[in-house]
Formats: C-alpha cells, structure tokens, sequence
C-alpha cells in the first residue's frame, strides 16, 4: 500500500518472468537480507560468473535487485517493495475466500448471545 | 485474518466461531464448499478422489490427498488449460485446531506460481484476478 516513487519500477509482467527462474529465485533469496557481491553470489551456485551477471541483469532490470557500488565491487539486494504486486495478487485470494467461509460457517450456526464459557 | 507469502507458498489464517466438526464438511460436501467458493462443486473426498470447483468461466480441478475428519484435508489444485498453474500442479492444506469451542483454520497452498510459471504473459495473473472477481461477484 505504499506510495513511493521508483524509477526502476518494472511491470508486474517483466517481475513474473524474473521469477521463473529457479537460479533467480534462489539468487533473491541469497539477498533478501543480506547486501552481497556478485562473485559471493556466484560462488553459492554451481553456474559461471557470466551466468550469474545475467541473471542479476534481468532481475535488476525487473527492478528486483537495487545495486550499490563500493569501490570496484557492486553489491546487491532484493528491493522488498518491488515484490508487492506479486505478493499482494496471491496473498489476497485464501484469505478472500477464508473470510466468506467464517461468514457462512457462522451464519448458519450462530452461537446462542447467553452462553458463557 | 491475515496471510502470508513466502516464496512459492501462500498462508491465510481465519478464526472461525464453530467447533472443527462443524467447519470441516465446508472443504468436503459440495452444498457446503459452495457458500463460500465457487458456483458448481463435484468432490469426492477421500485419498485419490475428485476435487473440482466451478466458477463461472474458470474452474479448479484436483484431487484430494489427505482427508482426516475434523482436522485435517490436503488437495491439489489446478486451472484447467492454465499451463501455468495445471491441475495437480500446486497443493492446499488445510488444518482445523480447536481453539476452545471455536476453529483456528490454517490453510497453505504451495506450489504455485511464481514457482510454475514459465513463459505465458501474465497468464496465472490474469486467471487469479479473474477468479478473485468471480468469487466476489458470486459472494454479494
């Protein structure tokens, strides 16, 4: 819900392409708490160096990944926010759907107001 | 209520004031599951059997995995023709905990995209939104 400018903001479609990739997806999760160079990155996974810069490629350009350049070494995180749209489509629908089934399920079995546990 | 997205699973939670024996037949008899998802229910449920729910123009298809009265159903759950997310292709567990005489409903669907996505331009976006209004146009 929050509204905040980014430059970098991708479409939800370029986000969801990102995520296909289970290197990528496992590349996310590697800096999702922690800022990291890419040869780290690298030395995680059993893929190349160039492999992995494309992977960094495409998520940055979905704007997954900010980049922060600390002398000769660029280091990367995941932008939390940039998940939101993703986050917010799934996260909705079981708990839409948990809501009506508490409203039916207590409709039809309402408790009497005078009992006490 | 609140929910959750970890990776490729999703969990909701929701307090329900009615015991677990009451709540469970809601994911199992087709008449109950209707009166909050979906138009058309066919369910069998038992291991093996049949989970499939209409929605107007989308439907869900499974089949249950786990069926354990009052507490505990597990079914797969797919879009038919939704290479994206086929039936079979992702999972729902649903477990029913006593919380005095009331039910705290834990459901996790795993599975789902972005894990099984491939290719396909918004494709599973699109079938979820659309479903989230079939489902809400089927609620009021």
């Amino acid at each position: 819900m929050a509204e905040r400018e980014h430059s970098t903001s991708a479409a939800p479609d370029a986000v969801l392409r990102a995520l296909a990739d289970p290197h990528r997806r496992d590349i996310l999760r590697l800096v999702q708490h922690d800022e990291l160079p890419a040869g780290q990155i690298a030395a995680r996974f059993h893929l190349t160096q160039q492999a992995v810069s494309q992977h960094i490629g495409v998520l940055k350009q979905a704007g997954l990944l900010t980049e922060r350049r600390e002398g000769t070494r660029r280091l990367y995180r995941l932008r939390h926010e940039s998940l939101e749209p993703v986050r917010e489509l799934l996260a909705e629908f079981w708990p839409d759907a948990l809501g009506r089934l508490k409203q039916a399920v207590e409709a039809a079995h309402p408790r009497p107001s005078t009992r006490k546990p | 209520m609140t929910a959750e997205i970890r990776n490729d699973l999703v969990l909701a939670t929701e307090h329900i004031n009615a015991p677990p024996e009451v709540v469970f037949p809601y994911f199992t008899d087709p008449t109950l599951i209707v009166t909050w998802i979906g138009q058309r229910a066919e369910l069998d449920p038992q291991p093996g059997g049949t989970f499939f729910l209409d929605m107007g123009e989308v439907a869900a298809r499974g089949t249950y995995l786990t069926v354990e009265p009052p507490y505990r159903v597990v079914f797969t759950w797919g879009i038919p023709g939704n290479d994206e997310l086929p039936p079979g292709g992702s999972t729902v567990e649903v477990t029913l905990t006593p919380d005095g005489d009331d039910t705290m409903v834990v459901l996790t669907h795993r599975g789902l995209p972005p894990t099984e996505i491939h290719s396909h331009r918004g494709g599973w976006e699109h079938q979820l939104a659309q479903l989230r209004e079939h489902l809400r146009l089927a609620a009021d």
